[in-house]
């Protein structure tokens, strides 16, 4: 059941589900899959014909065209858990969605109390190695959601952390800023994001055109602070990120040239998100498939985004 | 609620949804229900087990299996169009090798509790085909093999669909090459001029049963790249979008080819909700399978259930055949038969 739903920016909203109570346990990286129309009545069969006179109020009459009641967006949409709480009404879940489609706009729509159809948690998750304790969050635009979860985790597993949030321009970055912190312009981090500064995080906020925080790409901002670290700071640190496909290719090699471990969150177009239809394919590194090579000899495999990821390692990754 | 309706509507007919039942015998193939997957839109075995109960399933079918591993194309391999999906998978699986030893296993214990397991096999030579529909059959626990001969999205998938001489004598090798008792399902392209043509070869090449239809041909197109959205050019339609089309052609071939040569159908593309199973079997189908929905909901063939006992019930009908091609057409005059 829908409990918030509330724009962000321009182009994103903050979706918060109410969940039954025995919704199972879920972690940053991980997704539900939304079907983006009214729960429909087409499926059901419990109705009264037409010209049926035994109608008591309440009951359903069976329409001529049940299919022409249905959805406009047919397949469930993929959207990275943003945040999860537990209180005494139960459990939550927070999603981000941008208005791109008729799915999405239908989303926009949706008032406190309506009711949503979900399939999750689905996938894996962000993995915390024991070893380390500096987690640098890299997340541009629509790919910030599983980011702010993360700093949830993050905080709770006693990291430090520092988030980078990047978008083309301020109305496109889906976040609240704290009016009394403003976002540095030469990359300094700051608490200036609500949603990172809730769970103690710094961030440095890069814009393509300069209308916020540092002007730039992401990785500039990533870059500076690499810089400030010292090879045993960077040997503590993860990079997580999650992106545009352009954008976490740099923020890979980036973490890679500095000698830092870096997991990707990958978005591809899915059907099912259960495994079955096999469309959400990334090319991963697999030296036990030795018979499909990139054109510098790595060996690779098709895997699944939905199961066998989102979350992978970015070394593994063959780039398209 | 629902008793309250169900006895409302069946007053004149005095028969309620638990008297119906909807068993089914397919060539001999039987069936607790007429409710499948169709081929390629439910894994190989137990993927959906954690979104619904598959031991309720009238029969499980497989993706397609080839003799040897397929990696599939390149991303983007789906795009969602008005009512439809388009994908170009490349047929994707591990190879009949792989299939035997990791996937067998797990289709035995769905079997113990219910469905019967068909297994849906794709090849590109005689030889392919032969050689793992003939191992596979060896299987005790593989009740009927459906050949996929219309997969639009391989280089070469589409010729033996079309082409009705090949066809005859694809199948009539396979059905040599098959445990006896194992069925053969014929699964018929829509991309042909004719599909009573293939049809008609299948069932004379010994296809024990007939599946249709696989998706059609299409193409969509991001107008700002000017370059196709799937990577593969074109792409198999598939859901809401092409049942009116698939329902034409079960009627056709059901009129023209299955029901003289007593030969039942499996009718699918684009089912979701009970009403659109519906019109598959007053068409002519025996069998129903869905695909795409379970993308959306795992569970659809089992929720469809309900509604066809409601429905059967409702025109006081006791068993599913008493509806299978019940349709009249125009022309027909008012004795349609039964």
């Amino acid at each position: 059941m829908v409990e918030r739903n509330h724009p962000l920016c321009r182009a994103h909203y903050l979706l918060r589900l109410r969940l039954p109570a025995d919704f199972p346990a879920t972690a940053p990286g991980q997704f539900i899959q939304l079907a983006c129309r009214r729960p429909d009545g087409a499926q059901t069969s419990e109705v009264v014909l037409a010209h049926d006179l035994e109608w008591e109020p309440g009951k359903a009459i069976a329409f001529q065209q049940p299919e022409l009641l249905g959805p406009l967006a047919l397949l469930r949409r993929p959207f990275s858990l943003a945040g999860r709480g537990d209180d005494e009404r139960g459990p939550w879940v927070e999603i981000v969605h941008r208005v791109v489609g008729v799915g999405t706009q239908w989303l926009s729509r949706l008032k406190v109390g309506d009711s949503v159809d979900l399939i999750g948690p689905l996938g894996n998750r962000f993995q915390l190695p024991k070893d380390r304790s500096l987690g640098l969050l890299v997340g541009g635009g629509v790919g910030l959601p599983p980011m702010f979860y993360l700093a949830q985790a993050l905080q709770a597993a006693g990291w430090q952390a520092v988030a980078f949030v990047g978008a083309q321009a301020r109305d496109l970055l889906p976040v609240n800023l704290d009016s009394s912190v403003p976002p540095a312009t030469d990359g300094q981090p700051a608490l200036s994001v609500q949603e990172f500064a809730r769970y103690g995080l710094v961030t440095v906020i890069t814009t393509d055109d300069g209308s916020l925080g540092l002007k730039g790409l992401i990785t500039e901002g990533l870059t500076r602070f690499l810089k400030t670290l010292s090879p045993a700071q960077r040997q503590q640190a993860v990079v997580f990120t999650c992106g545009p496909n352009g954008m976490m290719r740099a923020t890979a090699s980036l973490a890679a040239a500095h000698g830092v471990d870096c997991q990707v969150c990958m978005e591809q177009a899915m059907a099912c998100g259960m495994g079955t239809c096999q469309s959400c394919v990334v090319r991963v590194e697999d030296a036990a498939n030795p018979q499909d090579r990139t054109a510098d000899g790595r060996p690779w495999r098709y895997r699944l985004t939905c199961t066998d990821g989102p979350v992978f390692d970015a070394r593994q990754i063959v780039w398209e | 609620m629902k008793k309250a309706s169900t006895a409302a509507v069946n007053a004149s007919a005095g028969l309620t949804a638990d008297k119906v039942s909807l068993a089914v015998d397919l060539a001999g193939l039987h069936l607790a229900n007429p409710m499948m997957t169709a081929s390629g839109t439910c894994g190989y075995a137990d993927e959906y087990a954690d979104f619904a109960d598959l031991s309720k399933l009238g029969a499980f079918v497989t993706k397609s299996i080839t003799l040897k591993p397929r990696k599939g194309n390149e991303a983007y391999r789906i795009v969602e169009t008005r009512g439809g999906m388009l994908n170009a998978i490349g047929l994707a699986n591990v190879g009949l090798d792989v299939f035997l030893a990791d996937k067998l296993p797990v289709l035995a214990r769905m079997k113990a509790a219910g469905p019967r397991i068909i297994v849906n096999v794709a090849g590109h030579s005689f030889d392919d085909y032969l050689q793992a529909a003939s191992r596979i059959s060896r299987e005790a626990i593989v009740d009927a093999i459906e050949l996929n001969v219309s997969c639009p999205n391989v280089s070469d998938g589409l010729t033996f669909g079309t082409n009705p001489d090949l066809l005859k004598q694809l199948v009539r090798r396979v059905r040599d090459a098959l445990r006896p008792d194992c069925r053969l399902i014929v699964k018929l392209s829509p991309n042909v001029t004719d599909i009573t043509q293939t049809a008609g070869a299948a069932v004379e090449g010994g296809a024990n049963i007939l599946s249709m239809v696989n998706t059609f041909t299409g193409m969509a197109v991001d107008i700002w790249k000017r370059k196709t959205r799937l990577a593969n050019g074109t792409g198999g339609l598939s859901g809401p979008a092409i049942r009116p089309l698939a329902v034409a052609m079960v009627s056709k071939v059901y009129r023209a080819v299955a029901k003289p040569a007593g030969v039942p159908i499996i009718g699918m593309g684009g089912i979701q909700y009970w009403q659109d199973a519906v019109e598959f079997l007053l068409a002519g189908a025996s069998g129903l399978a869905v695909g795409t929905a379970l993308f959306v909901d795992p569970a659809t063939p089992i929720t469809i259930l309900a509604g066809l006992r409601d429905y059967l019930a409702t025109l006081g009908c006791r068993s599913l055949s008493e509806v299978v091609g019940s349709l009249s057409l125009p022309g027909d005059g008012p004795a349609c038969d039964q």
